[in-house]
């Protein structure tokens, strides 16, 4: 029985190594901007995310994510560009960055969060007319803006956070991120969601109204934008299993 | 007595086959006799209990939206616009297709009629939703069609597919994947290639004005 437990140990190191040798080039610019600083990382060594320590995070972040998907969570194509003034810290195999980005209020500058141009436009919900002088605060950064004449607010760098509690599982194909606009005489509307993606330009409408003389209970407007269907589909068949397939996988 | 019986039935018979049948009264839309719509009739559908389109959520209205910006409108929410510029394009190609040949063959249910609905029945629509990459995608093939060899107007169809794959056709499905896009656009395809990948005996027709 001793040597058969003894046997078995050396063939279960022997096929870690083996796996663990057939394990991909592990790409830590592609892996790193994607975990939080002070993310405890529910993986191999349960390590905290910090400056200092991005290497070891990265490979073993990598390799876990190798061993439980192979085909790990690809962020899209222009994600590999950062935005202009972009915020995020500067991968290890790059090096330091001579000037880093100014970034965002209220976040931190050494984040690993990606930027991206957001835009919001505000309209009544009613006329459909572009609000002037709108104030809008993004809710993660607290950046506030005003809008124009045509209703548009300016161009801010805005980032692009994805949901960590899912990134292990399944690749957001969008960050999300919330907006409030404040207008005297109109409620308050708040958005959700807002769908942001790495180096694309992306841009919102939110719709106010007006408070009218029999309003006697003013409270916000809430409006979610849902997320991408072609995330729900990928999520959907993440998780199918074969005894209870559902509507099954997409047949072409 | 006999012969009146017979002359009824002859002339029944005859009434019958000379009236025009519906079925070849009906016209081939080509893009020689059919313009661009200028608006398309959008059924909204009541959302879920948790504010998400309803497939099957009843018709609460009809909205007339112009068709440039229902595309617009469309193309964000059925491709991702951090996607490939080519894959924006043949997804802005599919989207404009598929939405012209529902104008020209639009239904009735519950009494409301419309061309399409606002949920994955038809196409993802979201009222002001479009993207300044997706737009200059639309822009960017307005001026084309995408339609048999003849220049029937058909229904570009097309799914979702799988991440990271080339999506190969399914026995001529003529289904574009949408995954399966951007895979091809990632490896320098343009979008005329990316839709012949997937559209097997069409060709592509500059609008007329």
């Amino acid at each position: 029985m001793g040597r058969h437990r003894s046997f078995s140990s050396v063939a279960a190191f022997a096929l870690s190594v083996l796996v663990l040798g057939s394990l991909p080039n592990v790409d830590v610019n592609r892996l790193t901007k994607w975990i939080p600083v002070g993310t405890t990382l529910p993986f191999r060594s349960n390590v905290s995310t910090s400056n200092h320590s991005m290497d070891a995070i990265a490979v073993t972040a990598q390799a876990s994510e190798s061993a439980k998907r192979p085909s790990s969570p690809t962020p899209p194509a222009a994600a590999e560009q950062p935005a202009p003034g972009s915020a995020q810290a500067p991968g290890p195999a790059q090096g330091p960055a001579p000037s880093p980005a100014p970034a965002p209020q209220g976040l931190n500058p050494n984040s690993l969060w990606q930027t991206a141009k957001l835009r919001v436009r505000v309209i009544d919900g009613r006329s459909q007319q572009p609000l002037q002088g709108a104030e809008v605060v993004i809710l993660e950064t607290e950046q506030r803006v005003t809008t124009g004449r045509d209703g548009y607010t300016q161009w801010v760098d805005a980032p692009v956070f994805r949901n960590p509690r899912l990134r292990p599982l399944v690749a957001e194909i969008h960050g999300q991120l919330g907006v409030i606009a404040y207008k005297n005489g109109y409620r308050d509307s708040i958005h959700m969601g807002i769908r942001m993606h790495e180096g694309t330009q992306s841009e919102t409408t939110v719709w106010m109204y007006k408070i009218g003389p029999g309003d006697d209970r003013i409270e916000p407007v809430l409006y979610e934008v849902p997320y991408h269907h072609l995330w729900l589909v990928e999520l959907a068949d993440r998780f199918r299993s074969k005894t209870q397939p559902g509507e099954g996988p997409e047949r072409p | 007595m006999k012969k009146n019986w017979f002359l009824a039935i002859a002339s029944v018979l005859l009434i019958g086959v000379s009236a025009p049948s519906t079925a070849s009264a009906q016209i081939t839309h080509t893009i020689a006799n059919t313009s661009q719509p200028s608006v398309i009739r959008v059924a909204i559908r009541s959302l879920n209990p948790s504010g998400e389109g309803d497939p099957r959520g009843r018709i609460i209205w009809v909205q007339s939206v112009p068709f440039d910006q229902y595309c617009k409108d469309v193309l964000p929410n059925e491709w991702v616009p951090a996607w490939n510029f080519a894959s924006l394009q043949a997804g802005a190609m599919a989207v404009k297709m598929f939405a012209w040949y529902h104008h020209l063959h639009p239904i009735t249910i519950d009494g409301f009629t419309f061309d399409v609905d606002n949920t994955v029945n038809f196409q993802a629509f979201r009222y002001l939703s479009g993207q300044p990459e997706t737009n200059a995608a639309f822009a960017s093939i307005r001026k084309y069609a995408y339609v048999k060899p003849g220049g029937e107007i058909i229904e570009l169809n097309y799914r979702a597919g799988y991440q990271d794959d080339p999506n190969w056709q399914y026995r001529n499905a003529q289904k574009m994947a949408q995954w399966g896009s951007q895979y091809w656009a990632q490896k320098g395809r343009s979008y005329v290639q990316i839709l012949q990948f997937y559209y097997i005996d069409r060709t592509l027709t500059q609008i007329r004005s």
